[in-house]
């Protein structure tokens, strides 16, 4: 049942997803209801963005859109991770709209997608979140299971 | 096959056999009910999903629940004024207790609050296609769970037979068909099919022998190829559409290649008759409905101007009883002004029994319909009348008001006169009396002096008093009477001067 319901939800997204999308909103792929492809760009003159094209990879569960869906940055040859100190270097992003508790029911990709943009473009500090190389190194778990503690409001 | 449209107490099964189409079934066919008379259990339906109802034409990005993000289905509203389905926020509760528009806290099920029924309206009225695939109806969406409940035979139900749990077409789901769920390779592609599924995998999904149509080049499924041929393959043998027409003995006898044909039948001969025989059509049923509404009208009128007529007579005998003696012409002024010329015209043509009763209404139809006095143009010119009447009693009242004084003032004149008459013939009686006592008082005193020779002096000037006070009262007469008693008294006092 809760399966159905997040295909029909998703199916509507795609429908609009594919009729019109922001700027600097690419969809790369949606060959089923589980897990999409999306590219981002920051559109303004940000020079640690400037000229970037990030893919994000989002994973639906069974029960989105009550839960989160899992959205991370994937690195490809042409696809860098975004540096930003709230964006592991392995591309999972520490955004408490992405979590349990920041989570509403009535974000969808596009406003996730949005919402990342956003993050980008406030951003001016050209660094990695403190514990990055361990963090990365160390993490085994998926993102939803990771505990992020949300101590900066500013970004 | 259910019978459509039938009310929902009727159609309790719809795997019911009398409506099969197979002839073969006298029995059930002569008990009218077959089966149908022992109850079946009201096969199970699939639970209709509006989720994946399809929407004709856009809605509203207002009535799209913020969650789902398909038009709302049993929306409630939350205390901070935001709307949902209800299915959609109680799983949003269930992982957090806030809206997910403005994070406020919402507690589950207590805090919802009624949906504007403006809102209900609106969702109500948005037009929905049948979610059935076949079915190609398209409703308001408040009719939808009726139609696909009910009505629709595309309507997925529980396959009649026992074991299967799998659910059929309702027009399918009957027992003599047997379970369609048993599986079978499809004989082009070998893909394991069901009877219930199988038209829908040729359509869709069969890629075995799929041929080329011989005449058009198509490419179809073997299967399908039968059909190609007769109803769609432009090449095929057609005719044309007025070919079946039934109303009328001569039929359109063009044949040929479809696509000839469809060509031909854009301008078809019959086309034309057919549009004319419509509008015959139309026509004959606008004059029936014509006929009968003034047959209608007719016999109303006919009802009307009766019971008017009851009403009338016996107020109409009353009057003239109450005119009794006045002259003929009185009865002869049409109680309706304005209508003088008709009620004149139409006197001679009456008879005996309408004559008697002057302004009626003839009743002979159409003719006298409209000059005939309604009832309120009747009374009007009875109120009228009467008013008259009531004006010239007052005059007449008036007039006699004016004799009346005037012969009064007359009579009392006169004895006005004789009073006055009276009243000075009193007086001068008055005058000669006293003139006559006073007479006799003098010579009642001068014999008194001539007795005594010293009359008392007192009464001579009381004397000359009393004279002249009668004196004053009394006019020329009085004036010589004074004159008379002066001299009497001047003598007396001459001849006797006073002693004191």
């Amino acid at each position: 049942m809760s399966t159905q319901f997040a295909a029909k939800r998703l199916s509507k997204e795609l429908s609009k997803i594919n009729s019109s999308l922001p700027p600097g909103i690419e969809l790369v792929s949606a060959d089923n209801f589980e897990e999409w492809l999306l590219d981002i760009r920051v559109l303004d003159n940000n020079p640690l963005y400037q000229n970037q094209t990030y893919r994000l990879k989002f994973r639906f569960g069974s029960s989105y859109p009550i839960e989160p869906p899992e959205v991370v940055f994937v690195k490809l040859p042409d696809r860098p991770i975004p540096m930003h100190p709230h964006i592991y270097s392995n591309g999972i992003i520490c955004l408490d709209l992405l979590g349990q508790q920041g989570w509403s029911p009535v974000q969808n990709v596009e406003s996730v997608c949005m919402s990342l943009q956003s993050m980008l473009t406030g951003n001016s500090k050209n660094e990695r979140p403190p514990g990055d190389d361990e963090f990365v190194r160390g993490n085994r778990l998926r993102p939803k299971d990771i505990e992020f503690y949300y101590h900066d409001n500013d970004v | 096959m259910p019978p459509p449209n039938t009310p929902e107490g009727v159609v309790t099964a719809p795997a019911s056999p009398p409506a099969s189409p197979a002839a073969s079934q006298p029995t059930a066919l002569l008990t009218g009910g077959g089966a149908g008379n022992t109850p079946l259990p009201e096969p199970e339906i699939l639970e209709l999903d509006y989720l994946s109802i399809e929407y004709v034409g856009p809605v509203d990005e207002t009535l799209l629940c913020p969650i789902c993000r398909t038009p709302f289905h049993s929306p409630v509203m939350m205390p901070c004024g935001h709307t949902f389905c209800v299915g959609c926020i109680n799983q949003a509760l269930e992982a957090r207790s806030v809206c997910p528009l403005d994070r406020q806290p919402i507690n589950k099920t207590r805090d919802y609050c009624r949906s504007p029924l403006i809102v209900k309206e609106q969702l109500d009225r948005l037009k929905v296609k049948c979610p059935n695939r076949r079915c190609d109806y398209e409703c308001n969406r408040e009719h939808l769970r009726g139609h696909y409940e009910r009505r629709c035979e595309y309507t997925p139900v529980r396959c009649p037979i026992p074991d299967c749990t799998k659910y059929v077409a309702r027009r399918d789901a009957k027992s003599e068909n047997g379970c369609l769920h048993k599986e079978f390779p499809c004989q082009y592609c070998g893909e394991a099919v069901t009877s219930a599924d199988c038209d829908d995998h040729y359509t869709d999904s069969c890629k075995g022998a799929i041929v080329s149509c011989d005449e058009c080049g198509e490419t179809v499924v073997r299967h399908r190829l039968g059909k190609h041929l007769a109803q769609d393959c432009p090449e095929g043998i057609a005719r044309c559409k007025w070919h079946a027409a039934k109303w009328h003995r001569a039929r359109c006898q063009v044949k040929g290649k479809r696509r000839d044909v469809r060509e031909h039948e854009r301008g078809c001969a019959y086309e034309f008759i057919n549009e004319l025989k419509d509008l015959r059509d139309q026509r004959a049923r606008r004059e029936a409905e014509d006929r009968q509404m003034i047959n209608d009208l007719a016999a109303r009128l006919a009802r009307v101007e009766a019971a008017s007529r009851r009403k009338r007579r016996p107020r109409e005998r009353r009057e003239r009883h109450e005119q009794g003696n006045e002259p003929a012409p009185m009865n002869e002024t049409p109680l309706n002004p304005g209508n003088t010329e008709t009620a004149s015209r139409s006197i001679p043509t009456r008879n005996d029994e309408t004559s008697l009763l002057p302004d009626f209404p003839v009743d002979n139809g159409a003719r006298a319909s409209p000059e005939a006095p309604s009832p309120e143009d009747y009374m009007l010119a009875q109120f009228e009348r009467i008013e008259g009447h009531l004006e010239d009693l007052r005059k007449q009242m008036m007039e006699m008001d004016a004799h009346q004084s005037l012969g009064l003032l007359r009579t009392t004149a006169r004895f006005n006169e004789q009073f006055a008459e009276l009243g000075s013939k009193v007086g001068v009686l008055n005058m000669h009396t006293t003139w006559l006592m006073n007479m006799q008082r003098q010579t009642h005193v001068q014999q008194r002096t001539g007795s005594t020779t010293a009359g008392p002096p007192t009464a001579g000037i009381s004397h000359t008093d009393d004279t002249s006070t009668t004196g004053a009262l009394s006019s020329g007469t009085g004036v010589r009477y004074q004159a008379a008693s002066r001299r009497s008294s001047s003598s007396g006092r001459g001849e006797h001067p006073p002693r004191l």
